[in-house]
C-alpha cells in the first residue's frame, strides 16, 4: 500500500461531510476524474485524490441497503427475559436492548466511545464533572421528543439505595445528576472517573421515557420498535421509520434462542436462521468449510481461570499457585480448545484487547522445571489438591484436566471434581478453595479490577487483599495523562500476574456466525453480536 | 357408574394435593433459593435480605405453600418468580404449543400404531407381524434425539424439506399447516408412542384369543378376522385404552427432549427452567397442571375401559 504524507486527506480520515460528498458522487455514477478534480479543487495531490475514489467505490458497495427480514438466534432465553434496561441479565437482553433503545454514548470497536444521544460530551479538568449536551430532534417511538427529564429519570433508575439495576456498581461515583437546561445534563462524581462516559455506553444505561415503569412494551429512541416480546418464546421488531440517523436497514428483526448448542447450529447450517451465537468451537471448522457462512469472531478480554482463594489455608500456598500457573499449557488450550479463536492468558484480566493492556509483562509458558521447583518448595508432597469445575464456559473444564495432566508428570496431585452448572453461583463459586471459572470481558480495565480483584471487591473470588493495589486502582481513576496511566495499570496487571491466586491461561474470542449475505455486523469485544452492538447497523447484501 | 366418577375424583382430589406438597419441599431442598438464581454472581446479603423480602421467600415454608395453595385454589396463578411475568402468561403460550403437538401426535399416530398391532395379532408369526414386533422393538429402544436426529438429517439435510427448529408463531394456522408446521416434532413422537401401542395391542388381542370362549368361536368355524374384530377386542380394550392413556399423558407431560431439539416452547421446556431458577410457584403450578392432566386422563380410559367391558362394573 502506497503511504502518503501525514497531511494528506484518505478517504478514512476525512470528514464526514467530505466522505458523504465523495459517496454521494460516486453513487449517482461520477467518474475518477470527476473526483480527483473535485479532491483536487480542496487542494490534495493527484495520487491522493486518486485513492479517495477508490475508497469510495468500495465504500459504495458496501452501502447498506434496505428492506428483508432477519432471524437471529441467542442461545439462552426463558421466562425472565426482560426490557427492562435496569435489569438485563444476560446477552439477549443486552441485544433486544440495542433494537428498541438509544444510550448517551455507544461503544466502538477499540473500545472508546462516541457520542449517541448526547451530541457532545465534556468533562472538567479532574474528571469529576461530566456535561452531556443532549442531541436535539430525537424522537421515541410515540413521537414524544427525547429531552433532559428523559435522561435524567433513565440515569437515576441506578442511583440510591433501593435501586434494582444490576450495574449500579458501574456509576456508583456519581453522586448526583442535574438538569442545566432541557437539552443538557451534568453529572456530578464524588471520586474522578475519566472512564464513565465509557460505562455509560454499556448495556444497562438505556435511554427510557420519563416515568416508564411498565417494560412489556416499552418506548425508546432505537432502530426497531416492539413489535411482539414473548419472555422465553420470541421477540419482533420492526423498523423504526424515524430513526434518527442511519441504521435500521432491515424491515424486520426476529430474535430467539435456542438453548441447545446442536439445535442451534443445525438451525443456522440449514438457513432457518441467519445469524447464531455462540458458536461451538467444534463447529468452527464445519462453518468456515460451509458455503455462504462465516464465522463472525471477536478479538476480546474474555478469559478462564482458576481462582485459588489466599484466605484458606488449603489454597494460598504461593509456591504451589506458581507452580500450578507454571504447568498450563496456555497455547494447547487455545488451539485445542478454542480452535485458535482465543489468545494467550497470562494470568491477570487485561488481556490485549484492553486499552489499557500491559505488553511488557512476559509471556507466562508451560515449563515444567519452574513448577518442578515451586512444587517442591510448597512441601505440599502427594496431598491432593481438589479443583471444582463445571461447564460454564467453554474451556472451564478442560483447562483443569490439561492442568491434572502436567501436574501428574511431576508428581503433583490434582482431583478434578467435575459438577452441575446448576447453581453453581451460589454454591460452588468464591465458596470452594480452587474453583474454574470463566469471566466476560469489561469496556475498561479499572472496571474489570474495580470489580474482582479490589481488596473489597463483591467479586473478589480470590480474597487477595493488597491496599498498595486498591490504592493505584482508585487513584489511576483521575490520571489523564498517558505515560503515567500506562506505568500504573502495567503496576497493576503485574501485581495480579505474580502475587494473586488467579490462575488465567487463556482468553476466548467472542465466536458466533453469520450467513454472508447479512452485513453491518459490529466487532465490539465485551459480547456476542459485536458487543450486542450491531443491530442498528445490520442489513442485507441480498435484499 | 356417577358414585364411581365421584369416588376418583375425590382419590384425584388428594393425590393433586400431596403432589403439590411433595414439589414444594422438592424445590426447597435443592441448594440456593428463586432470589439467589435470579442475583446470581451480583447476590450480596442486602440485596438477597430485599429480593427475598419482596418475593415473600423469607416467611416460613407453611406459610409459603399456604398463601400459595389459596392464591392457586381462588384462580390466581401468581407471578413467576425469576422475571415477575404472570405465569398464566407464561403457560398460556406454551400449552397451545403443547396441546396442538400431543394432540395431532394422538391423533395421527394412535389409530395407525392400534390397527397395526391388531393387523399383527391377527397373522401371528407371519413375515408381517415378524417385520413389525422387530421395527417396534428397535424404536421402543431408539432414543427421542436419535430419532429426531435420523428424521432431520434425512428429511432436512438430505431430501431439503423443511427446517431443523419450529419456529414462528401458530396464529390463524389451520389443521393442514399446523401438521406442517410441527411435522418433525409429530413425526418423532408418533415413532415413540407407536412402539408401544403396537406391541401393547397386539399382546392385548393375543392374550384374548387365548380364552376359552374365543377357542369356541373357532370350534364354530367363525372366520379369524370376524373373531377378532367382533369377539376379541371389545376385550381387550381395557389394556389397549390404559396404554394410550399412558402415551397421551407422557405427550403433555415428558417431550422435553423434542421440545428442545426442535426448539419449540412447550410446557415441558417450562418446568424444566423453572426448576433451574428455583421458582417454586412456577414449578407448582405446571405441576398441579401435569398431575391433573394425569388423573382427568387415567379417569376418561377407565370409564372407556367399563363402557367396553361390562364385568369390570363389578369387580371382585
Amino acid at each position: 500500500m502506497t503511504k502518503y504524507k501525514l497531511n494528506e486527506p484518505d478517504f478514512e480520515s476525512m470528514s464526514l461531510e467530505d466522505r458523504q460528498k465523495a459517496l454521494g458522487m460516486v453513487s449517482k455514477g461520477a467518474t475518477r476524474r470527476d473526483v480527483m478534480s473535485w479532491m483536487m479543487g480542496l487542494g490534495a495531490t493527484a495520487i491522493a485524490s486518486g485513492s479517495v475514489f477508490g475508497s469510495a467505490t468500495a465504500a459504495w458497495a458496501n452501502t447498506p441497503k434496505k428492506g428483508g427480514r432477519l432471524v437471529i438466534a441467542d442461545d439462552q432465553h426463558g421466562p425472565a427475559d426482560t426490557l427492562d434496561p435496569a435489569l438485563y441479565a444476560s446477552s439477549n437482553d443486552y441485544f433486544r436492548g440495542r433494537m428498541f433503545f438509544g444510550s448517551l454514548t455507544r461503544l466502538t470497536n477499540d473500545l472508546s466511545y462516541e457520542p449517541e444521544l448526547a451530541e457532545e460530551v465534556i468533562s472538567n479538568a479532574d474528571a469529576t464533572e461530566w456535561t452531556f449536551k443532549i442531541r436535539r430532534g430525537v424522537e421515541f417511538h410515540d413521537g414524544k421528543t427525547l429531552t433532559a427529564d428523559d435522561v435524567i429519570y433513565s440515569m437515576n433508575r441506578h442511583l440510591g439505595e433501593n435501586t434494582v439495576s444490576k450495574a449500579k456498581s458501574l456509576v456508583d461515583m456519581v453522586s448526583e445528576w442535574v438538569k442545566v437546561n432541557d437539552y443538557e445534563v451534568k453529572a456530578v462524581l464524588s471520586s474522578p472517573n475519566a472512564d464513565l462516559p465509557i460505562a455509560l455506553g454499556t448495556f444497562h444505561f438505556k435511554i427510557v421515557q420519563d416515568g416508564a415503569t411498565d417494560f412489556s412494551n416499552p418506548v425508546g429512541t432505537g432502530p426497531y420498535k416492539v413489535a411482539e416480546f414473548t419472555p422465553g418464546v420470541r421477540t419482533i421488531g420492526v423498523r423504526n421509520e424515524n430513526y434518527w440517523t442511519d441504521g435500521a436497514y432491515l424491515d424486520e428483526i426476529e430474535h430467539f434462542g435456542i438453548g441447545d448448542s446442536v439445535a442451534r447450529l443445525n438451525a443456522f447450517l440449514n438457513g432457518d436462521v441467519d445469524v447464531m451465537a455462540n458458536l461451538p468451537p467444534k463447529a468452527i471448522a464445519k462453518v468456515q468449510a460451509a458455503a455462504g457462512k462465516e464465522v463472525w469472531s471477536v478479538k476480546s478480554g474474555a478469559y478462564i481461570n482458576l481462582a485459588c482463594r489466599m484466605d484458606l489455608a488449603e489454597s494460598n500456598n504461593r509456591d504451589m499457585i506458581m507452580a500450578m500457573k507454571h504447568l498450563m499449557d496456555r497455547e494447547r488450550i487455545v488451539k485445542g480448545v478454542f480452535k485458535g479463536e482465543g489468545s494467550l492468558g497470562n494470568d491477570h484480566p487485561i488481556g490485549p484487547a484492553y486499552f489499557d493492556h500491559c505488553p511488557d509483562i512476559p509471556q507466562r509458558e508451560l515449563d515444567p522445571d519452574k513448577a518442578a521447583y515451586h512444587f517442591k518448595k510448597s512441601g505440599i508432597g502427594s496431598t491432593t489438591i481438589p479443583i471444582v469445575a463445571s461447564e460454564i464456559g467453554p474451556g472451564c473444564v478442560e483447562q483443569c484436566l490439561f492442568l491434572q495432566r502436567e501436574a501428574k508428570k511431576i508428581g503433583m496431585n490434582i482431583d478434578v471434581q467435575k459438577v452441575t452448572t446448576d447453581g453453581w453461583f451460589s454454591t460452588v463459586w468464591m465458596k470452594a478453595p480452587i474453583s474454574a471459572q470463566s469471566w466476560n470481558m469489561r469496556p475498561t480495565a479499572n472496571i474489570m479490577m474495580s470489580l474482582a480483584f479490589k481488596s473489597d471487591a463483591a467479586w473478589n473470588e480470590t480474597f487477595h487483599q493488597d491496599p498498595e493495589f486498591d490504592k493505584i486502582l482508585v487513584e489511576v481513576r483521575g490520571v489523564t495523562d498517558p505515560a503515567k496511566r500506562k506505568e500504573m495499570y502495567c503496576t497493576l496487571q503485574e501485581k495480579i500476574h505474580n502475587e494473586n491466586g488467579c490462575v488465567a491461561p487463556a482468553h476466548r474470542n467472542y465466536v458466533d456466525a453469520n450467513a454472508s449475505y447479512v452485513k453491518g455486523l459490529a466487532h465490539v469485544p465485551i459480547n456476542n453480536f459485536g458487543g450486542s452492538e450491531c443491530a442498528p447497523t445490520l442489513w442485507r447484501d441480498d435484499a | 357408574m356417577l358414585s364411581l366418577i365421584a369416588k376418583r375424583l375425590g382419590i384425584g382430589l388428594i393425590t393433586v394435593l400431596a403432589v403439590s406438597i411433595i414439589i414444594f419441599l422438592g424445590t426447597k431442598i435443592l441448594p440456593g433459593d428463586a432470589a439467589e438464581l435470579r442475583l446470581g454472581q451480583s447476590a450480596s446479603a442486602e440485596n438477597l435480605a430485599v429480593l427475598r423480602e419482596r418475593l415473600g421467600l423469607d416467611k416460613p415454608y407453611w406459610q409459603q405453600y399456604l398463601s400459595w395453595l389459596v392464591n392457586f385454589v381462588q384462580g390466581d396463578m401468581g407471578n413467576s418468580l425469576s422475571g415477575d411475568t404472570p405465569i398464566s402468561g407464561l403457560i398460556a403460550d406454551r400449552y397451545q404449543n403443547t396441546l396442538i403437538v400431543s394432540g395431532l401426535t394422538a391423533l395421527i399416530g394412535v389409530p395407525i400404531s392400534v390397527a397395526l398391532g391388531v393387523m399383527a395379532a391377527m397373522f401371528p408369526g407371519s413375515t408381517y407381524d415378524r417385520v413389525l414386533t422387530f421395527t417396534s422393538v428397535t424404536l421402543v429402544a431408539a432414543p427421542e434425539f436419535f430419532t429426531a436426529t435420523l428424521l432431520v438429517l434425512f428429511f432436512v439435510l438430505f431430501l431439503g424439506m423443511g427446517s431443523t427448529i419450529v419456529s414462528g408463531s401458530t396464529d390463524g394456522m389451520g389443521l393442514f399447516e399446523l401438521i406442517q408446521h410441527f411435522a418433525l416434532p409429530i413425526t418423532t413422537l408418533c415413532f415413540v408412542i407407536a412402539s408401544q401401542l403396537i406391541r401393547m395391542s397386539r399382546a392385548a388381542v393375543l392374550n384374548v384369543m387365548a380364552s376359552p370362549y374365543i377357542e369356541m368361536a373357532i370350534l364354530k368355524g367363525i372366520p379369524r378376522r370376524r373373531i377378532i374384530l367382533r369377539h376379541a377386542l371389545l376385550n381387550a380394550i381395557g389394556p389397549i385404552v390404559n396404554v394410550i392413556a399412558l402415551n397421551l399423558a407422557y405427550l403433555i407431560t415428558g417431550v422435553i427432549v423434542v421440545e428442545i431439539y426442535f426448539s419449540y416452547q412447550g410446557l415441558a421446556t417450562l418446568i424444566v427452567q423453572g426448576v433451574q431458577t428455583r421458582d417454586f410457584v412456577l414449578v407448582q403450578s405446571l405441576g398441579m397442571i401435569f398431575c391433573a392432566t394425569y388423573v382427568v386422563i387415567m379417569l376418561i380410559a377407565d370409564i372407556a375401559a367399563i363402557l367396553a367391558n361390562p364385568r369390570q362394573r363389578h369387580p371382585k
